[in-house]
This record gives C-alpha cells, sequence and structure tokens, in this order.
C-alpha cells in the first residue's frame, strides 16, 4: 500500500509540468524510501531522472515496493484540476489497476478523488554508471532558462564553452549570431543569485536548443540549476527538489568525424 | 522478396521486438537503405506518375519517375537528421534464378494482357496492368547512382545481395539499421531492421525498428534456427514443404531445432502428410544466408558530403527537364540537412538495461498477473 501526502500540491505539479513534454509514459517506482522515476523521450537524447524523497512528503508510506505506469499527459489533466496550496494524498493499493489522487482545500472543507487507470510500460531502462565531470556550474536556474530560450531565437543549437572563470553560451544561426557571458560571482544577501563555476578541464560543448528549451520548464521546482559537463559525454542538469531532486541528462551534439 | 508469414509470427512471439516511432525519431542515425533496383526504383516508378498513369518523362522521352521519387524521398530523411546511404544490388546469386524467371515470367504475362486490353480495357485495368510491366533496367540504376553522386549521399555496390551488405554494414557499425522493407534482411544479423523508413509520407506510416537481439531472445531462437525458420517459411532462394506454414514451422524449428532433423522426423513418421521436395537445396540456401557475399565494411568508406548544386541543376533540369525551382530548392535543404553536427543519443554513451520493474519483488509479481490484466488495463483506457 502506498500512501503519500503532500503538504503543498504545488510541487508535484511542477515536477508533472517539467516532465510532460519530454516523455509520455513513465513507470513510478515507489518504495520505502519515497518514488522515483527513470524515463528517456522517444528519440533517446534526453533522459529524466526523479527522486522524490520521503522527506519532501508530509506523511508517506509504501510497504511494498510499487511501480504505477502512468500516462503523463492524463496525469497532468488530473493534476490541473488541483490548486497549489491544496494538500495532495497519493494513494495505491499493493498490486494496483489505479492510481487514487485526493485534493483536500485546507481551509474549506472540500475534498476532490481523483482515479487514474495505470498501464503497462514496457521501457527500456539505461544504466547510468557514476560519471566524472571536469566542469560544474551552479547558476541561478531563471537566468539559465532566459539564455536558453534568447539563443533558441537564433540558432537550433546552444554552445557552451566553459573557461577558467567564465561559461560563454553561443549561438550561430542563419542570420546571425549571439552570445552570453556569466561569470562566477557571490552574493552573500542572496545566495540564490550566485554562480559557482568549479572547473578541471575546459569545456566546448554543443546541444540541441529544442532539448534545453525541455529542461527549463522545470525553473520554477528550483531557485538554482547544476549544470554538470565532461567532454564528449551527455551533460547532468540538475534542480534540487526540497528532498531529492529531477534530473536530466542531455547528449551532445557531435562534429562529424569526417 | 521477402520470407512470408515472418512479420506475423515475430508479431505474435516477440512483439517486444519491434519498436514503432515516428519518423523523426531517427534523426542523427546514419542508415544503409537497401535501395536495389527491385525495392525503392520500382516503388517511385510505379507511384510517380502522371494523372493519366504514364510515367513521367523527359523531352527525349526517357523514363524519369524514379529519379523524382529518389531525390525527394532522400531529401525527406536527410531534413529529418537521418543520413542516408543506399546499397545497390550486384549479380544475383544463381540461387535466386528460379525466382528472378517468376517474375521474368509475370512480367512478360502483364505485357502482353497490357497490350491486349490498349484495344478493348478500361483505362483502370489498363493502368493496372501497365504498372505490373514496370521494370527497373540497369541505366535506372546508373542514373540513380549519378543522381547520388551530385546530391553528396554515399552509396554502397554490393557484390551481391544488397539486403546482406546492409545487415553487414549495420553490424560493423558504420550505419545505425539497416532499412528494408524486406524481412529476410533479418537472416544476416543486423543490429536493428527497420522498415517503412523508405514508405511515402502520404501514407503516414511509423517506421518499424526490430530489435534483431530481442527476436532472438524472445523467440527462443539462434541464428541458425532462424534462418531454417526463414527456409522453411519461403525465401527466393528455394521452396518449401508443401502444408507448413508459419505457424508450424515455428513448432517444428523449435522442436527439432534443424532442417535436417525436422526432415528425418516427417520422414520416420509414416502417416506423416508432409513432403520434402526431391533434391530440396535448403543448406545451400542456409549457405547465402549465413555466409553472404558482401564487401569488407572496414574497407567501405561513406561520406556525406555537399551537394554539387550547379551539377543538379544540369542534370535535373537542362537534362531531364525538372523544375529548376524546385531543384535548388532541395538542394537547399540537402545542404542544411549534411552539414553541421549530429546529436547524440544516450544510447551511445549508457548500456540499456531490462526493464528496470522485473528486478522488485512487486515487479515480479506485477509481471506473472499483469498478463491477465493487461488486456482489461488497455481496454479501460481506450
Amino acid at each position: 500500500m502506498l500512501e503519500g501526502k503532500f503538504d503543498e500540491a504545488s510541487l508535484l505539479k511542477k515536477v508533472i509540468d517539467a516532465m510532460k513534454d519530454s516523455v509520455k509514459l513513465c513507470n513510478f517506482n515507489c518504495t520505502e524510501n519515497g518514488i522515483s522515476v527513470q524515463a528517456i523521450d522517444d528519440s533517446r537524447v534526453l533522459l529524466i531522472s526523479l527522486l522524490i524523497e520521503a522527506g519532501s512528503f508530509e506523511d508517506y508510506r509504501c510497504d511494498r515496493n510499487i511501480v504505477l505506469g502512468l500516462e503523463m499527459e492524463s496525469l497532468n489533466k488530473i493534476i490541473k484540476n488541483g490548486n497549489a496550496s491544496d494538500m495532495l494524498t497519493l494513494v495505491a493499493e499493493d498490486s494496483p489497476d489505479a492510481l487514487n489522487l485526493i485534493f483536500e482545500d485546507k481551509r474549506r472543507d472540500r475534498i476532490a478523488e481523483y482515479s487514474l487507470k495505470l498501464m503497462d510500460i514496457d521501457q527500456d531502462f539505461l544504466k547510468i554508471e557514476d560519471m566524472k565531470f571536469d566542469a560544474v556550474v551552479n547558476m541561478p536556474s531563471a537566468e539559465f532558462a532566459k539564455i536558453c530560450r534568447d539563443m533558441k531565437t537564433l540558432s537550433e543549437s546552444l554552445q557552451i564553452i566553459i573557461t577558467k572563470d567564465s561559461v560563454k553560451f553561443n549561438s550561430e544561426g542563419d542570420f546571425g549570431s549571439g552570445s552570453v557571458v556569466i561569470k562566477s560571482f557571490t552574493d552573500l544577501e542572496k545566495t540564490e543569485e550566485s554562480v559557482r563555476i568549479t572547473l578541471e578541464k575546459p569545456i566546448n560543448l554543443t546541444f540541441g536548443a529544442k532539448y534545453l528549451n525541455d529542461i527549463i520548464k522545470s525553473t520554477p521546482l528550483a531557485s538554482q540549476v547544476t549544470i554538470k559537463l565532461c567532454d564528449k559525454q551527455p551533460a547532468l542538469f540538475e534542480y534540487q527538489l526540497p528532498s531529492g531532486y529531477l534530473r536530466f541528462y542531455l547528449a551532445p551534439k557531435f562534429e562529424d568525424e569526417e | 522478396m521477402g520470407i512470408k508469414g515472418l512479420n506475423a509470427l515475430i508479431l505474435e512471439n516477440a512483439p517486444k521486438a519491434i519498436r514503432t516511432g515516428e519518423f523523426k525519431t531517427f534523426f542523427g542515425r546514419k542508415v544503409a537503405v537497401f535501395n536495389p533496383s527491385s525495392m525503392c526504383l520500382y516503388q517511385f516508378l510505379i507511384a510517380v506518375r502522371q494523372q493519366d498513369g504514364q510515367q513521367l518523362t523527359n523531352e527525349q522521352g526517357d523514363t524519369t519517375s524514379h529519379l523524382m521519387g529518389f531525390f525527394y524521398r532522400t531529401i525527406r530523411m536527410v531534413n529529418a537528421g537521418i543520413k542516408p546511404c543506399y546499397v545497390f544490388d550486384g549479380k544475383p546469386p544463381v540461387m535466386k534464378g528460379g525466382e528472378l524467371e517468376k517474375r521474368l515470367k509475370r512480367r512478360e504475362e502483364a505485357e502482353k494482357q497490357a497490350t491486349d486490353l490498349k484495344e478493348t480495357g478500361t483505362a483502370e485495368e489498363l493502368q493496372k496492368f501497365e504498372r505490373r510491366t514496370v521494370r527497373a533496367t540497369r541505366e535506372h540504376n546508373e542514373d540513380a547512382k549519378k543522381l547520388l553522386k551530385l546530391m553528396g549521399i554515399p552509396y554502397v555496390e554490393a557484390p551481391c545481395e544488397a539486403e546482406a551488405q546492409c545487415a553487414a554494414l549495420a553490424k560493423a557499425g558504420k550505419v545505425y539499421a539497416a532499412a528494408s522493407e524486406d524481412m529476410d534482411t533479418l537472416c544476416y544479423e543486423p543490429p536493428y531492421l527497420l522498415r517503412y523508413l523508405t514508405a511515402s509520407e502520404a501514407r503516414k506510416l511509423p517506421v518499424n525498428e526490430i530489435d534483431y537481439k530481442r527476436v532472438m531472445e524472445d523467440m527462443e531462437l539462434d541464428i541458425d534456427m532462424f534462418v531454417d525458420l526463414c527456409i522453411l517459411l519461403g525465401c527466393d532462394y528455394c521452396e518449401t514443404i508443401r502444408g507448413i506454414g508459419p505457424v508450424t514451422a515455428y513448432k517444428l524449428i523449435k522442436e527439432h531445432k534443424s532442417i535436417e532433423k525436422v526432415i528425418e522426423a516427417i520422414e520416420a513418421n509414416p502417416k506423416s502428410k508432409y513432403k520434402v521436395p526431391e533434391n530440396w537445396p535448403f543448406a545451400e540456401a542456409r549457405q547465402l544466408f549465413l555466409h553472404p557475399e558482401v564487401l569488407d565494411s572496414d574497407k567501405v568508406e561513406l561520406k556525406w558530403s555537399e551537394p554539387d548544386v550547379e551539377g543538379l541543376v544540369d542534370y535535373m533540369v537542362k537534362q531531364n527537364g525538372f523544375s529548376e525551382q524546385r531543384i535548388r530548392d532541395g538542394a537547399e535543404k540537402l545542404k542544411k540537412g549534411l552539414k553541421g553536427s549530429t546529436q547524440g543519443r544516450l544510447d551511445g554513451f549508457f548500456s540499456v538495461m531490462k526493464q528496470s520493474n522485473t528486478n522488485t519483488p512487486a515487479g515480479k509479481k506485477r509481471a506473472g498477473d499483469s498478463k491477465a490484466d493487461k488486456g482489461k488495463k488497455k481496454k479501460g483506457k481506450k
């Protein structure tokens, strides 16, 4: 039996909102430690790894491991019906046919209950080895989102170049080019505004702007985003949850070897 | 021309080996397109016609339907980020003679009927038979190669069967998958087989990606058994045992493991209603599948280069009478699609594991009862 109560539905709302455009079907694995998801988009370029630890819930219990196969679009429809400030409880039996979602208005006596049918999802699972990264950037998520959006107006690709203390986002398009450079910066009063760059090797990687624009849908989840990069390897974009994370692994673009 | 009933058999016994995807999800992939005279060219020759059913021709009256189809379909792939490489058939294996002869005969018959019908038949009937008379000639092939060269698309001339070469290229990692409509390509062990990749856009067929390993695993066959199964189902090289259909063939191969044993079993059973053909050359056919004549993939160099726009204009517009604007637009698309970087994929970095939920206790339990639930749930969903 799974019973997980969020103090506010907003967390799950944001998480689903961040994921629903990238993946259609997801297996939610529920264990005693929390709920985790690994899902990959159809073209196998972007992988989403979600962990909502028990600590993110007001109350959480899951006696046996349960897999919930959910269709994101349907889930999103239901989740949208609840208010962000509602208390949200997820309930599922041990071998469930459906996931029940209960929204409770805290001020009024109003309870909305939904049930979502489950799917059998046959999904490949990618094994992610412990990756070593050459560069780690922590920056305000809103700033990152703006850069991705701005650069996408020019080109389908966004180049990320990291040298000592600066990150350059570069975009070359048909009608022009543009770039944004940000430098390490510590704001003691507003730590969430800080930019921190840790670098072992300089980085020069190119990513598809379309995927980055899917990733930045997670911006409301956290004030900071952590970007981990390594030459010729998928990059990791991480948004911290109160207890857990939403991670995106994105394969870079390559210049052709020929 | 493929193997009868194999697709249905795989669908039935290894449904998870077939993944359908939209055309555009294959971007960034290099694909060896099986494109011998008999497949794509035929399709184009048949499909691309004027309204009166006549083929497109240039001023000299040479057919140009195939060039048109070729040009646009290649651009469609490049546009979607797929890098195609065409493989042309070489000489047919001797054993295919019988099959080819049959096809020739059919065509001759159709030609005759078409001439007869010209006098008496309706336009519709006439069209039907005229389509059957289509033949891809050596010139058509040469035209296609010339066009590809100008477009900057690589092609390979297989020493023998093109499907085998496609599979070999995919096996060697030169390309991601072999694209062919023929199921017998699977006998040459390509890691992935893409079907309907070259189907026309109008048909809106999703591309089928068949995972070779998964087929073997789920059908519980190895390559020897699989090839034997295909021979029993009916391939281009030799006849089959009369009365053995796909289901029986699969059952027999699973039980007896090889054709030899199947024959033994049939002969040992006097009551058997099956009759093994005399001098049945199944062993030779098997050899053709298991050890096809192919070029060494390491020596094959695939290079996608910029299209020769002026060359294209000269060839397509001046010599074959296509609209200059269209050709230039097409060339522009080619340029855009082929240059620049390719999107990488995660499966190149992370190893794919089996389904995640089968290793949890709950997963196991679920896997057991999910079969019963599956239909119900899916139905409930819709």
